[in-house]
């Protein structure tokens, strides 16, 4: 068995890296409005897709090239010199106000945590995740983008006061903002607990929370009045930068990785991450890590009925009964599981890893919120 | 709207296995819990060979094949996949031959084990839905049909020393001074062939809670319920009642707050809930050691609390944020 950490602390090594630019870019449209068509060409950082929704950012392509492929769920962008890179906007000097708000959200800014005032920002320095380091390299390396990233929100959200949390073990400061020491140790890295640790509420009104890795977009955009074209992200313990839609493929041939058949490859966070299908899955906007697990690391998940043993009650930090809510999402009941404090969960994933029949709990918990969503939205119209 | 398919992409030389987060997991798997639990079980099965002989070694070995048998017809005849490699059935036998004589005969040791898997687990839907610990089940209905086969006294007379609560219930407290706590501790006392076994359940039992198998909270309040109801009733008249610690060292106590009590299913899941859970199961061990008619009260204590876990359940906090 192997052991596992729940530990957030993170040794850096050195900084970081780039990534060899890839000669294939794959972005996931699916459910995005398309900017772009079949054998058009596209420069660099040019828009490819907006998100449909009212402060969603809008995607945009991280190299000059042509669109080799596109279909419901992917396009496919072969990278060569033809396409013409756009020019920078000028973000730094727009006084604040809808048309600055809409500029960022042009350049790949999702806005819904800028666009209303707030009495507290939260920056959440935590590393997100167990084996994710993002958060401290930034803070680390980066103080000069997250100031101007900070400087941004604080002209937007208009705080009184804004608050960075830490891991205890570091010493971090952002100008203007106060430092919150938390515990280096998963689930405390979760915006809702990081929110509890500083203001001692739960769910509080009146309060945003950014992380830094959002922060450093945000940064990197007023900085450079560029569209937001690369993630930075922990593979194996190093930090890389990598452009949006590069394959998983080419990220494993770079850093002379390999994976063979039956092992899962994880986009995002150890613990919340999306499990891909194929290699030739691109990286999205705001992933921070990639995980590859050999096949035989841990029991495979299976779908059995619960044995009441209360493990998942007895680690969830949300207080709610993972074991009921499950049930419920499993047989369709999903405003029974709305009772019983589904909305409290902040998915931290612990259920589900100290399962001991191994049930997909978390998956249930998401997808009766996904359905919860769905049938509401069927209902207003 | 039908989703579309999506074709497979054009590589499928490697096929990654997808599977929802989180990724990674604790590598817990029931067959690992209940090996565990077998494992903690032995310390009390050589410790009941060595005291009552080969005998003890037939019935614990009838009781948990007799279950194993039982589940695999029981499987077989609702067409569900047969998974007694997962332990349980025997775990389940063996706990309920704990509870037995060692001597009892081997037609009870059968019919118990049969009535532990089909009316213990399998008419609630198999392993994890009783609502009761189906040991217990199998215990009980034993008891009630053939007393006099399941009497520990009248099945080990050939032994010199006497069953502790035997004696409370019948001869009163002045007669438990042939017993030092030592011994009981030690298991030289009649009981259940593995029941009884105090100090090699507790090692036992020890390795489940330092291994995390099991929490704390329900053995731990267990046994503060029973010493707290045991001193109440002391404290009135310790000429009429026993001392709380011999409550604690006879009998079936130990086995059912540290294997009994912990049983998965019909335990409450919550941390209150299973404090709670403990501290009145314990309570009623000594209410019907007490005021019963069986000398030992932890069975039928036990089952009355497994049927309190789902209102027990109910004693939660509020969730996260909530109102």
């Amino acid at each position: 068995m192997l052991r596992i950490h729940y530990s957030l602390e993170s040794e850096l090594k050195g900084g970081i890296a780039d990534i060899d630019a890839p000669q294939e870019l794959s972005v996931q449209v699916r459910n995005l409005v398309l900017k772009t068509a079949k054998r058009k060409k596209v420069g660099h950082g040019e828009i490819i897709a907006e998100h449909p929704s009212q402060s969603g950012g809008a995607f945009h392509a991280a190299a000059s090239g042509t669109v080799r492929d596109l279909d419901y769920h992917h396009l496919v962008i072969t990278c060569d010199e033809s396409g013409e890179a756009v020019d920078p906007a000028d973000v730094a000097s727009m006084a604040p106000g809808k048309e600055l708000l809409r500029t960022l959200q042009g350049l790949g800014i999702d806005i819904a945590v800028l666009s209303s005032h707030a009495e507290m920002l939260v920056i959440n320095g935590m590393n997100p995740e167990p084996g994710v380091s993002v958060a401290e390299q930034l803070l680390a390396d980066e103080m000069k983008t997250l100031e101007a990233g900070l400087e941004m929100a604080r002209t937007l959200i208009e705080p009184k006061q804004v608050v960075l949390a830490v891991a205890d073990t570091k010493e971090y400061q952002l100008p203007g903002a106060s430092m919150k020491a938390v515990k280096p140790k998963y689930p405390h890295s979760l915006d809702a607990l990081v929110v509890k640790a500083v203001t001692g509420e739960e769910f509080p009104a009146n309060t945003k929370v950014m992380n830094v890795m959002d922060l450093y977009a945000l940064g990197k955009v007023v900085q450079t009045g560029k569209p937001i074209t690369e993630t930075v992200m922990t593979i194996d313990g190093h930090n890389y930068r990598v452009p949006i839609g590069t394959t998983i493929r080419h990220l494993l041939s770079c850093l002379d990785m390999k994976v063979s058949s039956g092992d899962t490859v994880v986009l995002g966070g150890s613990f919340r991450g999306e499990a891909v299908y194929s290699l030739d899955e691109g990286v999205r906007k705001g992933d921070y890590a990639m995980f590859v697990i050999p096949s035989d690391t841990f029991p495979r998940v299976e779908d059995v009925t619960c044995i009441n043993c209360g493990e998942c009650v007895l680690n969830c930090p949300a207080r709610i009964q993972p074991n009921l809510i499950s049930r419920y999402a499993e047989y369709e009941k999903f405003e029974l599981a709305e009772e019983h404090g589904l909305h409290s969960c902040f998915e931290c994933g612990l259920c589900a890893f100290s399962c001991t029949m191994r049930r997909p709990i978390l998956q249930y918990i998401r997808f009766a919120k996904d359905q919860l969503r769905a049938s509401g939205q069927g209902k207003q119209s | 709207m039908t989703p579309p398919i999506i074709k497979a992409m054009s590589d499928i030389a490697t096929r990654l296995t997808v599977s929802p987060a989180p990724h990674w997991r604790c590598g817990r798997t029931l067959n690992s819990m209940m090996r565990a639990h077998l494992l903690a079980l032995i310390p009390a099965l050589v410790a009941g060979i060595y005291m009552y002989g080969l005998s003890a070694a037939a019935t614990v070995g009838l009781a948990g094949s007799v279950a194993v048998l039982t589940e695999v017809f029981c499987l077989k005849l609702q067409k569900r996949e047969i998974d007694v490699d997962n332990f349980t059935a025997l775990y389940a036998g063996i706990l309920f031959a704990f509870l037995l004589p060692a001597t009892a005969p081997w037609w009870v040791t059968v019919v118990g084990a049969i009535i532990t898997i089909t009316l213990g687990r399998t008419v609630f839907g198999g392993f994890g839905c009783n609502p009761v610990c189906a040991s217990l089940i199998g215990w009980a209905f034993c008891r009630l049909s053939w007393p006099a086969a399941m009497d520990i006294d009248l099945n080990l007379a050939n032994f010199v020393i006497n069953e502790p609560l035997f004696q409370l219930q019948k001869f009163g407290v002045d007669t438990l001074s042939q017993f030092n706590y030592t011994d009981l501790f030690l298991g030289k006392q009649l009981g259940g062939l593995g029941a009884s076994q105090v100090a090699a359940l507790t090692v036992g039992g020890g390795f489940l809670l330092i291994r995390k198998w099991i929490r704390w909270y329900i053995p731990v309040s267990f046994l503060l319920g029973v010493g707290a109801v045991a001193t109440l009733f002391w404290a009135i008249d310790p000429g009429a009642y026993a001392p709380p610690l011999f409550h604690i060292l006879a009998g079936s106590t130990m086995f059912g707050a540290l294997f009994l009590a912990t049983d998965t299913a019909s335990s409450p899941v919550g941390k209150l809930p299973q404090f709670l859970f403990g501290l009145i199961a314990g309570a009623m061990v000594v209410i019907i050691r007490v005021y019963g008619s069986y000398p030992d009260g932890v069975p039928f204590a036990l089952m009355l609390t497994n049927l309190l876990s789902p209102l027990l359940d109910r004693v939660r906090p509020k969730p996260f944020g909530g109102r």
